[in-house]
Formats: structure tokens, C-alpha cells, sequence
């Protein structure tokens, strides 16, 4: 007697598991404008470099009087692929089954995801689509089990780890909440798409009947409320974009922190000065000027992939490279309220931090932070509690950093541009002190001001008089930074510090004390 | 004809409008400058179009998100 009659019926299921939800269930997802997570895989991933696990995994289907119907495919898809021909995990909820709401093998198999790119030491890119738990799967016949036994590991756990280990991705290709939600929010880099997805804690009808709000789901957590709320990273037009920028974001990264960051040919010179750097930031200091304009003219051309632009948009984060070696891009928005560290902008800065601390990519930070973001609605904000977690992610983290003093440094804010061991520039631009100069003066010449014939005209005389005696060779005369240097020579010197740098990148590897949480 | 928002970015008051309702303007444009955070902080035209609304006036205080102005094209 042979196995054929066993290995048939393995045939049989592992076909099963690629007809999803049928005909019909694939029909309904394509009806929605929306790609079958067969679909996302095939279109993240260097093409024909899928392996799937668990290629028979089902769950027995019965209807009300227990006849056995068939087996329903697990409804989560799993395995590993290349991008850019190195290995990753990838998975996600096959949501042309029971959308999306895991049954047993479907739910082992999207937490074995995790445990996959922590035991092979390769990234995970989740497409994630469903509304996690139902209460349907709790009220069946025999009961519910009663949940997880006592000693088991926290199911969290291993989310929780795999952002100290590998780079995370999360895309949402639909609708997304409950438990997968979650899963979105703990990621280095997450992603939707705006003309298919939300994110919501819970739905419509649970926030109906809670709240008695009535809202569409896209009113909840369409991209235009997430890309504000700084819940996802990014958003793309469509799930196709989403999945290219999903694949961007990890070429920036190692694989693991276990390894150093990868390092490409440049083909933009390393020499290159841009002529317009001289007069960027405008002498008058009430004018504003683009600092996205700066980090395109520095770094190498077309490298700067910007991160949550819609969130704390007084801070600019991103990944870019200089002289093919990839960075973490820090710098202020001088647009936003002159640049000023909000709690938003805060969060927003020490996750940054975080992740590059994390996977050991070196940071530039070009510098123009008039301090902390004051007033009313700041104080309501808590904003010094964020700022000052920003201020901690810099002073302990441990990767090379170069900061670079493009315009303002006051106050406290200004601590969070500088890590242990950062190369400093400088540019004649700069300004600095404990507090800038015009709300300076006011405090430290009221009685001076109060007791003058024209009040506002002395404190104008006195804010001149001041200005007029700001230089910015003293700091360089001192060793106050490493180089004042001509705004064009940004690039040139960069390119060098890249190139003093890399044994120390060679050395860098592991885990570091403060990885990125959600 | 579609309608585009002007939104202000930043809560702050009004220093300058420097269109008229009716005016044509390019995406990119300065629709009014604002004073914020001691800076001078432009608001652009989000679309190639014309001034169909202007909501405030000079020395007027505005919110994060609030819209100044509306552009039809």
C-alpha cells in the first residue's frame, strides 16, 4: 500500500487553500476596488520568490446540525519572499473568507508571522485587512475555550519584540481594526492606501451603539484622519503604491539589527555643491524658507523618502542616502510654527530616533528649532513630557549623528538635536541661545522697557543692538562645533563624515537598550 | 468645477491678504501671509484657479486646519 491516496488529498487541500473564498468571495473583493492578499503578495515581492507555510492549513466548515460541510482555507496567508533580492515574511488576512476574522489556523498562523522573522532574522511585511475577534467565534456550540491557559506567553509579546529585532512593516489594503489595527500601530513603517483602507479601533455599528455616533467607517479612519493623527507613517493613493513604498522603506534598513546597514553604489558625486545653498535661509529671520528644498539639494538625488509629513509638521523625518550609505533625515519645518517641537512633532522625533537608534542608521540633523511649541493649547498638550522623551531618545542614542546648525537653536527643544559623539556643522546662518532673541529681550530688559518714554521702541533698539553683535565665528574660534562651513560644502563634507563612519557601522550590531515601541 | 480648500497650517493671525476675490491664481500662489511664532508664514494656493472666498481679514486670528479661503477651478 502506497500513501497515494493520502498524498491526493494533500493535493487536493493545498489547491483549496489558493481558491480563497471562491469565485465569489474573490469577485467581492475585486468589486470593493480591492486586490485578494494572494494579489498583495505577488505584487510586493520580487516576482516568483514566494514560498508559502502552511500550504494545507483549514479548518473543518460545519453548518447548524454539525454536517460537515468541506474545509475552509486558514484565512491568513503566510510565507517567505525576496524584495530586492533579499528574504523577508510576509502575510496577511485573506479577506475573501469570513472577512477576515481569524479562524484557529488562520489566527496561529498570522502570529507565527512574528516568530518567522525573529527566528530567521529577516524583515515582516504584514497586508493587513479584517476586524480581528468576533463574538460569533465565542458563542459557538460547546463553548468558547475560555481563552489562552495561565502560563501562556502574553500573545503581545512577540509584536512587541519583533520591533527590537526586525524591521516591520504594516500595510492596510482595507478595512482594518480590532487586534489587526493594533498590529498596524506596532510597526517601524506603516502604510494605507487612501482610496481602500481604514483603521479604526472598532467600526461603525460597535461606535453606534457605544457612543450613539453615527459615522461611516471612512469618516472614523480614512487616510484623512490617520495621515494627521500620526497612526499610519504614510499614505499611498492606492494599495499598489502603498506595497511600493513598503518595499522602499526596507531598503533603507538591514534585514535585522543583528546585521549593519547596507551601503549601494552612488552614481551623484560626492563633490556636488549646489550654488543656491548660499542664500537658502533668508537674513531676515521672520521669513520663512523650504527646508525640504535643502535635504533634496544635499543628499544624494532622489534618495529622501519622507515619513508622516501630515503629522507634527513642524518636524521633517525621513530615510534618504548620502554617498549610497542610508541615513535617517532629521530637520525642522520652519514653516510650521517656525519649526517648533509641538507634542506631536515630539512623538513623532523620538520614534524616529528610535527606529534609526534601533537598526543602527546613522542620523542627519539639520538644525533650525526656535524651542519647544508655547502657549495654551501646547500647555493643554503636555507638550514638554514629549519633548523631553525626544530630548532622552537623542542624549542616549547610540548610532552616529551629525547635526547641523542651519538656523535657530533655542531653549531646551534644541537638546534633542544632539546625541553623544554627533559631529557638529555649522552654518553662518546660525543663531542660538536660551530663548530667541525678540521674546528674550522682553524678559530680560522688562524693567528697562517698562521704564522708557516709548516702550516698544526701546526694546526694538535693544533687540537691534543685540542682533548687530551676533556673529557665528565666535563658536567656531571656541570649538564650539567642529566646522563652520559654507552651505555648499554640506554635501562634500557629509560624503567624508560617511566615509569616517563606516567601521564604526561595521561594529554596530544587536539589540540597543531603547528599541522602537509602537 | 471643483472647489479647493486654503487651509492654514498653523493657528496664528492674519498679517497680509494679498489676493481679491475673482483673482486668478496658480497652485503655489500666496493667498495671505500669516503671522506666527514671530515668522512671517505664507498660505499657497493649493490649485491653478480662481479667489472664490476669502474668510478672513488682516489682524484676524485663525486655527491649525481653518479655512482662510476657498479656490474654484
Amino acid at each position: 500500500m502506497s500513501w497515494a491516496e493520502e498524498v491526493e488529498e494533500l493535493k487536493r487541500r493545498r489547491e483549496l487553500a489558493k481558491q480563497q473564498g471562491g469565485p465569489e468571495g474573490i469577485a467581492k473583493q475585486h468589486g470593493y476596488g480591492r486586490m485578494t492578499i494572494r494579489e498583495r503578495i505577488d505584487t510586493l515581492l520580487d516576482k516568483g520568490s514566494f514560498q508559502e507555510q502552511g500550504k494545507a492549513t483549514a479548518v473543518p466548515d460545519y453548518d447548524d446540525e454539525d454536517n460537515f460541510l468541506g474545509f475552509v482555507p486558514a484565512n491568513y496567508v503566510l510565507g517567505f519572499g525576496r524584495i530586492d533580492d533579499r528574504r523577508v515574511v510576509v502575510g496577511g488576512e485573506d479577506f475573501t473568507l469570513k472577512g477576515g476574522s481569524p479562524n484557529a489556523a488562520g489566527l496561529r498562523k498570522s502570529i507565527y508571522a512574528e516568530h518567522l522573522a525573529i527566528q530567521y532574522k529577516i524583515p515582516l511585511v504584514r497586508m493587513l485587512e479584517g476586524g480581528g475577534g468576533s463574538v460569533k467565534s465565542s458563542g459557538k456550540r460547546g463553548g468558547s475555550s475560555g481563552g489562552d491557559s495561565v502560563f501562556s506567553e502574553p500573545r503581545f509579546k512577540v509584536i512587541a519584540d519583533a520591533m527590537g529585532e526586525v524591521p516591520v512593516v504594516s500595510m492596510a489594503g482595507g478595512a482594518v481594526a480590532g487586534f489587526p489595527a493594533g498590529r498596524m500601530a506596532a510597526s517601524h513603517f506603516s502604510v494605507m492606501s487612501a482610496d481602500t483602507a481604514q483603521i479604526l479601533v472598532a467600526g461603525p455599528k460597535v461606535v453606534e451603539r457605544a457612543l450613539g455616533v453615527d459615522m461611516t467607517k471612512d469618516e472614523l479612519g480614512g487616510a484623512h484622519i490617520h495621515a494627521k493623527s500620526g497612526v499610519v507613517d504614510n499614505v499611498a493613493t492606492n494599495e499598489t503604491e502603498a506595497l511600493m513604498q513598503s518595499r522602499r522603506f526596507l531598503s533603507y534598513l538591514p534585514s535585522s539589527v543583528h546585521q549593519r546597514t547596507p551601503r549601494y553604489p552612488c552614481d551623484d558625486s560626492s563633490e556636488r555643491m549646489e550654488k543656491d545653498l548660499l542664500d537658502v535661509v533668508p537674513r531676515d529671520s521672520r521669513s520663512v524658507f523650504n527646508m525640504r528644498e535643502v535635504i533634496e539639494m544635499i543628499v544624494d538625488l532622489d534618495s529622501f523618502f519622507e515619513m508622516g509629513k501630515d503629522f507634527g509638521r513642524s518636524q521633517i523625518v525621513g530615510l534618504a542616502r548620502i554617498d549610497g550609505q542610508p541615513v535617517g533625515i532629521l530637520a525642522n519645518n520652519n514653516r510650521v510654527y517656525a519649526g517648533a517641537m509641538t507634542a506631536e512633532a515630539a512623538q513623532k522625533y523620538r520614534r524616529f530616533v528610535e527606529l534609526c537608534d534601533t537598526f543602527h542608521v546613522p542620523v542627519v540633523n539639520f538644525i533650525d528649532q526656535p524651542g519647544f511649541m508655547i502657549g495654551p493649547e501646547a500647555e493643554k498638550k503636555g507638550t514638554i513630557r514629549y519633548g523631553m522623551a525626544a530630548v532622552a531618545a537623542a542624549a542616549q542614542a547610540t548610532m552616529p549623528w551629525c547635526a547641523i546648525q542651519v538656523h535657530k537653536g533655542f531653549g531646551v527643544a534644541t537638546a534633542a538635536h544632539y546625541a553623544p559623539n554627533a559631529y557638529v556643522l555649522a552654518w553662518p546662518s546660525v543663531e542660538s541661545g536660551a530663548l530667541p532673541l525678540e521674546g528674550g529681550v522682553a524678559v530680560a530688559f522688562h524693567r528697562e522697557i517698562e521704564a522708557a518714554d516709548d516702550p516698544i521702541a526701546k526694546r526694538t533698539e535693544i533687540e537691534e543692538r543685540l542682533r548687530a553683535a551676533r556673529s557665528p565665528f565666535p563658536r567656531a574660534e571656541s570649538f564650539g562645533v567642529h566646522e563652520l562651513i559654507d552651505p555648499r560644502e554640506t554635501r562634500p563634507t557629509l560624503c567624508q563624515w560617511i566615509d569616517w563612519i563606516q567601521p564604526q557601522l561595521d561594529e554596530l550590531k544587536g539589540p540597543v537598550k531603547f528599541s522602537m515601541r509602537p | 468645477m471643483a472647489t479647493h480648500n486654503v487651509e492654514s497650517e498653523v493657528t496664528g493671525s492674519v498679517w497680509k491678504v494679498q489676493v481679491e476675490v475673482g483673482d486668478n491664481v496658480a497652485e503655489g500662489d500666496v493667498i495671505l501671509i500669516l503671522e506666527s511664532m514671530k515668522m512671517e508664514i505664507p498660505v499657497e494656493s493649493p490649485a491653478d484657479g480662481t479667489v472664490a472666498e476669502l474668510r478672513v481679514q488682516p489682524e484676524e486670528a485663525v486655527q491649525e486646519d481653518q479655512v482662510v479661503a476657498v479656490i474654484e477651478s
